[in-house]
């Protein structure tokens, strides 16, 4: 159930760079792909275990894998510092075309 | 040797950002950080194969052998002849330490033997690609470089859900781990490679991007960046037999596809990008000796867009009216004899070497190609030219960077000698006569202009999703996997 929902977080964010003619709205659903993504390896890493791997007097508790956490802390930053550098592209791109639509752009910037 | 693979790997990153700070250093410390990568690469042909595994088995992996060496050389000479290209150019230091940090990058994907790794190489290579695609700051560069992150990102996105789905059933991201891995993994991983190569019609974002870049970072580009998406297709290919037919299919289709671009093409620019998605088929239809293509590629590639940077104009009609100075058309002429295979470089050696280890239904289609690329690489050879005196506006820096570009093409003549066969010789001549002749006959009046609409932004999305239901089907019906 959960996996499924992921799942069609990440299309909804797939669709949307498709069918979203704004260029920020694309942007903005590259982001709500990007956490499914996100999500996903959550979910993965909770397969056997809800608690943070942390070294403590308890007892027989069920761990999440650290690994996918881990891995996925270095994705966010990187989709994080790539979003703020298309954003600040589309601000540059947004002096000559205020409607910001990407056909618009495209149409312009094609040779 | 693995401290010293260790210290070449950071060392670029490093030296980046030190150009920062020592703006007036920014050409020496770039072009010393190609030098020391020319020397690890040098270092890798004479010494056995290393394998490094950092932290436990979910950790880093990194394979260094023969097949890294010759895309860690390419990557060398390339970016080498790039910054000797600029040297007089009055670029900032923001460029060379941009150019550093790609160089840093490609390294790191052509060493890694896990998704993670190669996921950050491959990311980091996007976003440094963009700033230097986007640094004329103009409009048009901007939108080119969004395109090319976007879309690259949008690939690396599906990438990333499979590499988790490896991860799940091995508890490690190494490369190995494909084998037994559910075939929605292997699909959508492919799919990430595939566009972020610009291989079939995943690639068609290349041709644009790589046309309108300025000429270094045109060269940049396509002589070894898009290769740092094809060296993980490789390495894949020769690690699981499963994998390599699927590799050999989409070799043959983008070298066909690109091809049949590159023959209606009428901008000499285009023209290259174009047959950069073909040549990238040539590598990957033969795995096993794929390095070496790749190196002759790589640095017969990135001197032909230097080249095309100082010919007058980029449309072929007016060049054919428009005399070119007879140095420069020679230098043309041997960078397009080495593309199609023609014998004295080692564009020859790469080319026999690639055939020979065709599988039997490769090999028509694979002609079929190489005629194609004779055909296209005709138009150059065919310019006119004229002697010139006044060669004012050729930059200092072009001639250093071609001597290194062809320089490197001849000496890399060494690496299969044995190529030179009367039998060898003889049908590359023949392809190329073939090629030639289908220039004069058809393609020298032909007035075709193909279709651009599938390198528009949205289609260049929508056929990932195409794409990825063509490669789950593949791996489905070869479901060995």
């Amino acid at each position: 159930m959960l996996e499924a929902c992921v799942l069609a977080t990440i299309l909804c964010g797939f669709f949307g760079i498709i069918f979203k003619k704004n260029l920020v709205m694309k942007i903005v659903s590259m982001d709500v792909m990007s956490t499914g993504v996100i999500a996903y390896y959550v979910l993965i890493a909770s397969r056997n275990g809800l608690f943070a791997p942390i070294i403590s007097d308890a007892e027989n508790v069920t761990y999440a894998d650290p690994v996918p956490q881990a891995v996925i802390l270095t994705a966010i930053v990187i989709g994080f510092s790539i979003q703020a550098l298309m954003l600040v592209g589309v601000m540059k791109l947004a002096r000559d075309n205020p409607t910001l639509e990407s056909n618009e752009i495209e149409k312009n910037n094609t040779p | 040797m693995s401290t010293i693979t260790i210290a070449w790997i950071a060392l670029p990153f490093f030296v980046g950002f030190v150009a920062y700070l020592f703006p007036k250093l920014d050409r020496y410390l770039a072009l010393g950080v190609a030098l020391v990568s020319g020397a690890y690469a040098s270092l890798l042909f004479a010494a056995s194969p290393l394998t490094l595994e950092l932290l436990d088995s979910f950790g880093v992996t990194l394979i260094a052998d023969q097949l890294s060496g010759y895309f860690i050389l390419t990557n060398a000479l390339v970016t080498a002849a790039v910054i000797l290209y600029c040297w007089h150019s009055g670029k900032s230091a923001f460029f060379y330490a941009q150019t550093i940090i790609l160089h840093g990058s490609v390294n790191a994907a052509f060493i890694c033997a896990d998704f993670i790794s190669l996921y950050v190489a491959l990311e980091v290579i996007g976003i440094a690609a963009f700033l230097l695609i986007a640094y004329p700051r103009s409009d048009r560069s901007i939108w080119v470089g969004l395109r090319y992150l976007f879309v690259s990102n949008t690939a690396m996105l599906f990438y990333l859900v499979g590499a988790v789905l490896v991860y799940q059933v091995h508890h490690s991201f190494s490369f190995a781990g494909l084998r037994g891995a559910p075939t929605e993994a292997l699909a959508l991983i492919f799919l990430g490679l595939l566009t972020k190569g610009g291989i079939f019609v995943s690639g068609l974002w290349l041709p644009l991007t790589h046309s309108e870049s300025e000429t270094p970072v045109s060269a940049m580009l396509s002589g070894v960046v898009v290769k740092a998406g094809i060296y993980p297709l490789v390495r894949c290919a020769l690690l699981l037999e499963e994998v390599d037919p699927i590799v050999r299919i989409f070799g043959v289709g983008t070298a066909l596809l690109g091809v049949s671009y590159a023959v209606f093409e009428k901008d000499t620019k285009r023209l290259l990008a174009f047959s950069t998605v073909s040549q990238l088929g040539f590598i990957l239809a033969a795995p096993g000796v794929g390095g070496f293509y790749a190196l002759t590629h790589g640095l017969v590639k990135s001197a032909l867009f230097l080249i095309a940077g100082v010919l007058p104009s980029r449309n072929f009609k007016e060049l054919q009216h428009q005399p070119i100075a007879t140095s420069i058309w020679i230098a043309l002429v041997m960078a397009s004899f080495s593309i199609s295979g023609f014998p004295m470089l080692s564009g020859f050696g790469a080319k026999v070497l690639t055939t020979k280890n065709l599988l039997p239904w490769q090999t028509i289609a694979m002609n079929v190609a190489a005629v194609g690329t004779a055909i296209a690489f005709a138009k150059f050879i065919f310019l006119p030219h004229e002697k010139q005196e006044s060669r004012e506006n050729i930059r200092r820096g072009f001639w250093s960077a071609i001597v290194l570009l062809i320089g490197g093409l001849m000496v890399a003549n060494v690496v299969y000698y044995e190529a030179y066969t009367l039998e060898n010789i003889v049908k590359p001549l023949a392809i190329v006569g073939a090629g030639w002749l289908a220039y004069f006959a058809i393609f020298r009046r032909a007035a075709l202009k193909l279709p651009r609409v599938l390198e528009e932004f949205e289609h260049l999305i929508g056929v990932m999703s195409l794409m990825l239901i063509l490669l789950f089907w593949m791996v489905w019906t070869r479901s060995g996997i």
